[in-house]
Formats: C-alpha cells, sequence, structure tokens
C-alpha cells in the first residue's frame, strides 16, 4: 500500500543509509507480505469453520472471469505449499481488492487536495 | 422481487490514520560476519519480537530462510547465512515517531555489535536501510 512516509527522518531516526527502494507489491517482498498479512489477520471463527478476517462481515456475488478465478486458485497453492498458510482463492481476492481499493481512495483524496489548491491560487 | 442490499453495520472512514499500514522488515542473520561462527539466533529473534512489541504492538518471525550477503569491506568474501525474517506492521505516524525509531535503531546497533556484524539491514515501507556503525551515542 502507498503511504508517504519521510525515509530522511526515518534514516536519521534509526542512524541508518538509505540504500534504495525495494518492490514492495510484487515480488518477494509482496508475497512475504501478503503472506504476513493473511498470517496477521486471518481466526478461527468463535464457531468454527475455516480461518478468515472477522471484520469481513459483508457477502457479495462477484463474477470472475475463469482466468482469474485459475489465477487465483495458483496463487494459493503456491502460499500454502511454500508458507504453509492456507488462503482460499476468494479470501486471497477479497484481500487484494481491500488493498487496491485503499490505494486508490489515497491516490484520488491526493489528487482532490492538489486540485483544490491549484484553484486556490 | 428485487433483492434488497443490507447496509454495512458500520461505515469505516475510508481514510483511516491509525490504521496499520507500514511493513517494518528486520533479518536476523544466524552467523557472525565471518560467514563461520554461529551466533545465538533464537536468542536475537526472541529480543526482536519483545522489542517490535514493545515499541509497535506486535511482529511475527518467520522459519529460518537462506541468505547471502557480500562483505565488501573484506574482500568481498561471501558470507551464507540463514536469517530468520521478522515482519512488523505498523503505522505511518508510530515509525516516524522519533523515540521510536530510536529504539529500533539501537537495538539493530546492539545486535550489529554483540553478534560482530558487518551491516544489519532493516526494510521499511519500500526502501532499504542499512546499518553499519554499530556504536552507541
Amino acid at each position: 500500500m502507498k503511504t508517504h512516509l519521510d525515509m530522511e527522518k526515518i534514516a536519521r531516526g534509526l542512524r541508518a543509509e538509505r540504500r534504495g527502494k525495494v518492490s514492495a507489491t510484487g515480488g518477494y517482498f509482496g508475497a512475504m507480505q501478503l503472506v504476513a498479512d493473511i498470517d496477521s489477520r486471518f481466526r478461527v471463527p468463535a464457531r468454527g469453520g475455516r480461518p478468515t478476517d472477522p471484520r469481513w462481515t459483508e457477502r457479495r456475488l462477484v463474477p470472475l472471469a475463469p482466468r482469474t478465478l485459475e489465477r487465483l486458485e495458483a496463487l494459493t497453492a503456491k502460499v500454502r505449499q511454500r508458507n504453509g498458510v492456507h488462503v482460499e482463492p476468494m479470501q486471497l481476492a477479497a484481500l487484494l481488492l481491500e488493498r487496491t481499493t485503499e490505494r486508490l481512495s489515497e491516490d484520488e483524496a491526493k489528487a482532490l487536495v492538489e486540485r483544490r489548491r491549484r484553484a486556490g491560487r | 422481487m428485487a433483492k434488497t442490499r443490507t447496509k454495512p453495520a458500520r461505515q469505516r472512514p475510508v481514510l483511516h490514520g491509525g490504521r496499520k499500514r507500514v511493513l517494518v522488515v528486520l533479518f536476523i542473520p544466524s552467523v557472525e560476519r565471518d560467514g563461520a561462527t554461529p551466533i545465538d539466533q533464537q536468542h536475537w529473534v526472541d529480543a526482536a519480537l519483545e522489542m517490535f512489541g514493545r515499541v509497535f504492538g506486535g511482529a511475527t518471525a518467520y522459519p529460518r530462510a537462506k541468505g547471502i550477503w557480500r562483505d565488501d569491506e573484506n574482500s568481498a568474501m561471501l558470507v551464507k547465512d540463514e536469517p530468520v525474517v521478522v515482519h512488523c506492521y505498523t503505522t505511518p505516524v508510530d515509525i516516524q515517531d522519533a523515540k521510536k525509531l530510536a529504539a529500533l535503531g539501537s537495538f539493530c546497533r546492539t545486535m550489529g555489535r554483540e553478534s560482530r556484524q558487518g551491516e544489519i539491514g532493516l526494510v521499511v515501507g519500500d526502501e532499504y536501510f542499512a546499518i553499519r556503525n554499530f556504536a552507541e551515542e
């Protein structure tokens, strides 16, 4: 998720050297971030059943292309095989949808503020 | 009959400043800088989890991975180790807090010094930070 951080301030506070950007959404870190997200959020419901995020209380039917579902199935199988973390394809879809909508909202908010600033000049 | 949609029980603001959304990744080495002398990795994993829990509210340590590091100050020797990767989710406010950063930096320097490392690596958000000077001020 895109977050605006003052990396210079963080480097000073840590007394560390900035060594450059890493890919936070793709590749190794993206995958690890996803696994960490699942691990930290999923809980077994009190009345039993498969682990899920307790905040996911809404249910909707989402139409998908077969290719998308196949991709989700392949990704969840890989996460299960490599990290031992069990996640269903549609749970992964919910997680990805949540991330994207949050990121879009932040970008939209930023664009709105910039538009207002320009209009105020 | 037309379907009616139930409204969400409670609407959460889209932009919630307090939500944990910055990932901090710390690598805990398994060997000293010489690449041969093992360190008490479990001690540092426990200490890191305790520090992250106290300072940022929680963390997760993953099983050992395989790693390699090029020691440029030592004839570019390749140091092979099996690091433990610790993940901590925190907020933009907390990761930019001077006291919390000082606590995290101090932990890294102590670990680097006592386990004789060349570098301690941290990823904050989408940037890699290296701590090489382990002297406390």
